[in-house]
């Protein structure tokens, strides 16, 4: 492969809330290549979204891009140097909030948002709004955006498309609002799609249907796409690569195949095994025991510690970075988990601790669950 | 064309609404205490003048048969004869209705033309200087009653200074004879805006206030919608997504809340009128049941409630053109 597409370089998002500072994205890399799908998967709360509006630098206040490097194509949507002062400034070859909003925003990185039914805006027209992102990022006449826009509706599969543009977003049901979303991304025909968890709010049915979709025109238009989610099952049907995010942090980056048949990361076997299948009763699913920490005051170590069926006292103290642990020759399938050799950090010796994992009634059955 | 049919439908339904008004106004007016004629003919007059009196207005016949006569009358337009003025009241409100519509016109025109700014701009510095400044003068303008705001502007602009004019409000299409000092048309309008300022702003304050706290709320929320985000992911500029995206979701609760003021205006009109000696609706109320004047306490209570349907229809219309989720009525 080539030079990627988008290159995500250990940014930092922070929060600066009454509270405390929240390192909701807290120094992740990745890569986006032409024409894949890589999904960034996590629970609620591990910084998927605030990840992704970085890249648009479109984080709300009081959350700010405080570190990395994020590149598209070349040019550098965030980038920081030491300024005289010895504080860090923008680089000069950061794009300004100008070039952002024209050259960027919508023309080269579109998005589709979670909740189809608050993303559109209730007093327009769907072929209004989807006409106007058209005439924004295509420099097209309103006449022809009208036409690429009704021609747009019809590829996402929306019936009738030319009566259904005058039709306000109330009389859409919730599957063909996504498909709305969906035809404004693809209409500015940007480079890159960030499907921000496009599927959650729908039912499963409509889910199918709109995956089925997007993987044919997504080959059809050749668009890379970074898709959040944090169903596996999603995300077993839809990418190529994946990253697994918890708390602020990558922690297990590999192919789709290699993810699911040889995961590394103790949170994403727990996260596949949380993942409700045909084979299993309800009795047999597994849930990630507890619930994540908070960003603002993240565990010590490995931030997974606290909820892992194989946590050791080495995991409190020291914080794993990112290593690839593949054979040589073969894709990288990267994780941050001491319990890989590779880390050299004396996990075998170590004396395993009492987690929400380990502990009391809940030990046997991990246990039993896990295969090594 | 559902906008036209929803139009219609409104107006056929507030008939009941009307006829209700009649109703409970008829019986409250003809439960006061003490009687017109005695008003009218001073203490122990002669039985003969009372009765004469009573059988003129039809007050020696029982109340519901009254009612019915009164009911009858309004449908064909007859309002009634006043007793104090001698006059129909259809004629007394026909000429005062104008002062106190074109007052209260004014003034929500100014309340308007001042808070829908103000509110955007609150909006878009949230919490900053100029939004704290918007604030404290919006709860100032709710919280201070209009008639005192009236007295202070006459003291400072027509007793201190001189500025304006504190009393009296001529219409500016009134001919040029009838106004002092008036020569043209020009002049008279001149004259009639140097009056209308002061009773203008006294007016309009608290609906100014009222619409800018709506407005700015409503707009700080709508800036946070995902409609918001969306556009501004897909590049929009800010300037249109304030104007257009963001202002004009957030219009319907202010729609309602200067459908709603305009009741609360006309209650401030016969106040406003009362401080700065306006000959208008208000005045004409109060005279009216300061004599207990039964058919004209009824015909300007109607008018007011006839105004009061009709800014609750021009909200719900308004309403039903913005937004268009609030369904016709057709389907």
């Amino acid at each position: 492969m080539s030079e990627p597409l988008l290159s995500v370089d250990n940014l930092k998002t922070q929060f600066f809330t009454e509270d405390g500072t929240v390192r909701a994205v807290d120094g992740i890399s990745f890569d986006v290549y032409e024409g894949e799908i890589v999904g960034l998967v996590g629970e609620s709360g591990a910084g998927k979204s605030v990840a992704t509006s970085s890249i648009l630098r479109l984080v709300d206040s009081p959350g700010e891009i405080v570190g990395g490097e994020i590149t598209f194509k070349g040019e550098t949507i965030f980038g920081l140097e030491e300024g005289d002062d010895g504080e860090p400034r923008p680089r000069d070859d950061m794009l300004s909030e100008k070039e952002m909003r024209r050259r960027i925003r919508g023309r080269e990185i579109a998005i589709i948002f979670q909740d189809p039914m608050e993303s559109l805006n209730p007093v327009f027209t769907v072929g209004g709004q989807l006409r106007e992102f058209i005439e924004i990022n295509r420099d097209l006449s309103g006449e022809e955006a009208e036409e690429e826009a009704i021609d747009m509706l019809r590829e996402v599969g929306i019936p009738a498309p030319e009566s259904r543009y005058d039709e306000y977003p109330h009389q859409f049901s919730g599957g063909m609002r996504q498909r709305v979303l969906i035809a404004m991304a693809l209409a500015c025909q940007p480079d890159l799609i960030i499907a921000d968890e496009p599927t959650t709010a729908l039912d499963v049915t409509v889910e199918g249907q709109i995956l089925e979709m997007v993987t044919e025109l997504q080959e059809k238009y050749d668009t890379s796409f970074i898709w959040v989610t944090h169903d596996m099952s999603v995300v077993a049907e839809i990418c190529d690569r994946v990253n697994v995010m918890y708390l602020g942090e990558i922690i297990e980056h590999a192919e789709v195949d290699d993810l699911f048949y040889e995961t590394k990361h103790p949170y994403t076997q727990a996260l596949l095994d949380s993942m409700p299948r045909p084979d299993k009763t309800v009795h047999e699913l597994d849930p990630i025991k507890g619930v994540m920490p908070e960003a603002i005051d993240p565990p010590s170590g490995c931030r997974f510690h606290s909820r892992c069926p194989h946590a050791r006292e080495v995991c409190r103290e020291v914080h794993p970075e990112q290593r690839d642990l593949a054979d040589e020759g073969e894709p990288t399938h990267s994780a941050a988990c001491v319990m890989y050799d590779a880390f050299e950090v004396g996990y075998e010796e170590s004396r395993p601790i009492e987690t929400e994992a380990t502990g009391g009634f809940s030990a046997g059955l991990t246990e039993t669950g896990d295969g090594e | 064309m559902g906008l036209l049919r929803y139009t219609l439908w409104r107006l056929v339904q507030s008939i009941p609404v009307l006829i209700g008004i009649i109703t409970i106004t008829f019986f409250l007016a003809n439960q006061i205490p003490g009687d017109p004629v005695e008003i009218m003919l001073g203490p122990s007059p002669a039985q003969e003048q009372v009765e004469a009196i009573q059988a003129r207005y039809g007050l020696d016949r029982p109340a519901h048969e009254r009612y019915l006569t009164y009911l009858s009358g309004v449908a064909s337009g007859d309002l009634g004869q006043s007793i104090y003025y001698d006059r129909p009241v259809l004629e007394m409100i026909l000429l005062r209705l104008p002062v106190t519509l074109y007052l209260t016109v004014s003034a929500f025109m100014f309340a308007i033309a001042t808070a829908i700014p103000l509110g955007v701009i609150s909006a878009k510095r949230r919490n900053k200087p100029a939004d704290h400044v918007s604030r404290i003068v919006s709860l100032v303008g709710v919280s201070t009653p209009s008639f005192w705001i009236g007295l202070m502007l006459i003291i400072v602009f027509a007793f201190y200074l001189g500025w304006f004019p504190a009393r009296g409000l001529p219409l500016p299409w009134e001919a040029p004879a009838d106004i002092r000092g008036a020569e043209t048309q020009l002049q008279v309008i001149r004259t009639s805006l140097h009056h209308l300022a002061m009773p203008m702003v006294a007016l309009g304050t608290l609906q100014m206030a009222q619409i800018t706290r709506i407005e700015r709320s409503s707009m700080v929320e709508s800036l946070q919608g995902e409609y918001v985000k969306l556009a501004r992911a897909y590049g929009v500029p800010e300037s249109t997504i304030v104007r257009k995206h963001a202002f004009q979701v957030a219009q319907l609760p202010v729609i309602t809340i200067i459908g709603l003021g305009l009741s609360t205006a006309l209650g401030g009109a016969v106040l406003t009128e009362t401080v700065f000696e306006i000959q208008g609706m208000g005045r004409l109320i109060i005279t009216a049941i300061n004599n207990q004047d039964y058919e004209l306490i009824m015909g300007t209570t109607f008018m007011f409630g006839v105004a009061f349907v009709v800014g609750v229809i021009i909200t719900d219309v308004a309403y039903a053109y913005i937004d268009p989720r609030v369904a016709y009525g057709d389907e």
